[in-house]
């Protein structure tokens, strides 16, 4: 019972957080100097023209009229239409969310192993030189700006040794495949940054625990390395690795925006810094609101998973 | 005679002072002693940059992108411009910009962190639902956001690039000094300072403040650490400083197209953001190892 309340306080905590967002979003499109009309139709419009305009955008009513009016567009999963060419935000919006997705699961499958295999290998060769020669490439790359990796992976990838292609040209027409061909390059990136600080954090939980009276006791026992280090010790050390693998997700929100753009990949992320650069009101409010949904969901289901595994909640 | 002891003790001072700092110096984590060098070579060129450069950041010197030379180590981009002075100027653009913005973050974090902390009750309620739905917003779309909605005139400006930054840091820097007046404020002294009534302003800063100057000063630092990459990133996406000021990140972004012809457009401002970047997070490191602290991830 007290698993139940606990994770039911939890997400209404997080409902309301993500009202807050949405106030805050909607807000900040409410102080963009100058009227979203005007910016519609332009400086030379009359002014009959921008009271017809403002009348069907509705900007002649009172703020708080206007927020809940897109609140509740927002609950029924609308979210009215762009600015710029009258399309619905949901049909620009659900094509770059797709694009996304893929990139972003890719990115996932390549991280894994990428932080698995260093992580493992550094720990059992620890204060080698082997060691110490991943640990400072680990340091380099945890301090190199993601957007400049990918302009140097670009770089290495698409001018030195040309696999793939520079700029992402995928449209309606494209396949499943040409999308995942063109996701390569920046997924690798986005896995190299999510990656090294989980390498230094995994590193570290199984340096300790192999030096736990219990590793040991198996080691003793004449068990093989590998089954004493995959069965004994990662399981005991990948916990405190969850943790950044969850921040890590919500960096990913953040990083797709840039890592995108060097890839011209034509994703949510570049949506997002196109809807602000067009300054298109409705597209930066559903935008905005989804990448923070996102980001506040998974802060969720990492809360509720470290409610449900922990032992001292059990009992109740 | 009174004057000789007086410069003697002066004397005896200094050095006192000299054998100190060697000795604080011998004793620091090594990441902290090359996180402090690669500093110190940042701000002395930055400092170079300020008031020389070999060429005026913006005048036309030679034929665009024909490549690498003695006179133009790093070439010329598209508009004739000497890249090396260019990148010797931005460095104290990015360090004045990264400096200020956080400073005015954790300033303002720390105020309203530190009195939710020390009040409770429906404030620091009020207080945290708000830092949560700011940080819940991931931290470069809220940049992007602050910087867009501040409307064309204003976009470019370095003052809104200083507030954005601060924006972005406040409510984060906020949760952590909330964090560490909670503890403070149950002590003993503080609640002697509360029955005696006095001002809740100076029990902030006279009893909070001082007791959280640790946690805080890493905030400061590991957030400086960040600022670059996030006044770069903001320049990349063209949300930065106005051009023609080479800021590192809108370099990046102006030369990306030169990618196949002439890389090392690019390169030159990236090692450098690079380097500045990897000597703020060893320096970090090494302060937060000497106060005793680890280093949460720089990106959350």
């Amino acid at each position: 019972m007290q698993i139940l309340a606990l994770c039911l306080k939890r997400t209404a905590t997080a409902l309301l957080t993500l009202l807050l967002v949405s106030l805050i979003v909607f807000v900040a499109v409410e102080i963009i100097p100058g009227d979203a009309a005007t910016r519609v139709a332009g400086r030379d419009a009359t002014e009959e023209t921008l009271e017809v305009l403002r009348q069907r955008m509705h900007l002649d009513l009172p703020p708080a009229e206007r927020y809940l009016t897109w609140l509740g567009g927002v609950v029924t999963g609308q979210f009215g239409d762009v600015l710029t060419s009258g399309r619905s935000v949901v049909e620009i919006l659900a094509p770059r969310v797709v694009n996304t997705l893929i990139l972003s699961g890719i990115a996932l499958a390549i991280y894994f192993p990428l932080v698995l295999i260093p992580a493992i290998f550094q720990a059992v060769r620890r204060d080698r030189a082997a060691d110490h020669a991943l640990s400072t490439i680990t340091l380099v790359l945890l301090s190199i700006p993601d957007f400049v990796l990918a302009t140097f992976l670009l770089l290495l990838f698409a001018v030195v040794i040309p696999i793939f292609p520079a700029m992402s040209t995928i449209d309606e027409r494209s396949t499943f495949f040409d999308i995942v061909n063109v996701s390569i390059m920046p997924a690798v990136t986005l896995a190299i940054v999510m990656a090294v600080y989980a390498v230094r954090m995994l590193r570290e939980g199984l340096i300790d625990v192999l030096d736990a009276d219990f590793v040991r006791m198996a080691r003793l026992k004449g068990l093989s390395q590998r089954r004493v280090l995959l069965r004994h010790a990662l399981p005991n050390a990948v916990v405190p690795t969850l943790n950044v693998t969850a921040l890590n997700l919500a960096y990913l929100i953040g990083g797709v925006v840039v890592v995108e753009r060097v890839f011209s990949f034509p994703g949510f992320g570049s949506l997002i810094v196109d809807s602000l650069k067009l300054l298109d009101a409705p597209l930066i409010q559903a935008t905005v609101l989804l990448a923070s949904a996102v980001y506040i969901g998974a802060n969720l289901a990492v809360d509720i998973m470290a409610i449900l595994l922990n032992p001292r909640l059990r009992k109740g | 005679m009174a004057d000789a002891s007086a410069t003697t003790m002066a004397r005896a001072g200094a050095e006192s002072r000299l054998t100190r700092a060697r000795r604080f110096w011998s004793a620091a984590p090594s990441a902290f002693r090359i996180g402090a060098i690669i500093l110190a070579i940042h701000i002395l060129l930055a400092l170079i940059g300020w008031v020389w450069t070999p060429y005026d950041y913006v005048a036309r010197v030679g034929i665009p992108l024909s490549g690498m030379s003695w006179e133009h180590p790093f070439g010329i981009d598209q508009n004739a411009r000497d890249i090396f002075s260019r990148v010797l100027y931005g460095g104290h653009i990015v360090i004045l910009l990264s400096v200020s913005g956080t400073l005015l973050g954790v300033v303002v974090g720390a105020a309203l962190g530190l009195t939710s902390g020390y009040l409770g009750g429906w404030f620091d309620e009020a207080m945290m639902r708000l830092f949560d739905a700011f940080n819940s917003i991931p931290f470069l779309v809220l940049a992007l956001l602050a910087s867009a909605v501040a409307g064309p005139v204003a976009s470019g400006e370095p003052l809104l690039l200083v507030g954005v930054v601060a924006l972005v840091y406040a409510p984060r820097v906020g949760r952590i000094a909330r964090g560490a007046a909670q503890t403070v404020a149950i002590q003993d002294y503080v609640m002697v300072a509360r029955l005696r009534r006095e001002r809740v302003r100076d029990v902030v800063r006279r009893e909070i403040l001082p007791n959280c100057s640790g946690p805080l000063l890493v905030e400061f630092a590991l957030r400086a650490g960040y600022a670059p990459v996030l006044i770069g990133s903001l320049g990349f996406l063209g949300f930065g400083v106005r051009a023609p000021l080479p800021e590192w990140g809108r370099m990046i972004a102006e030369n990306r197209n030169l990618i196949f012809t002439t890389p090392e457009a690019l390169l030159a401002p990236g090692i450098a953001l690079a380097t500045l970047v990897v000597g703020l997070n060893l320096f970090t490191d090494g302060i937060a190892r000497l106060i005793g602290r680890s280093t949460p991830h720089a990106g959350a």
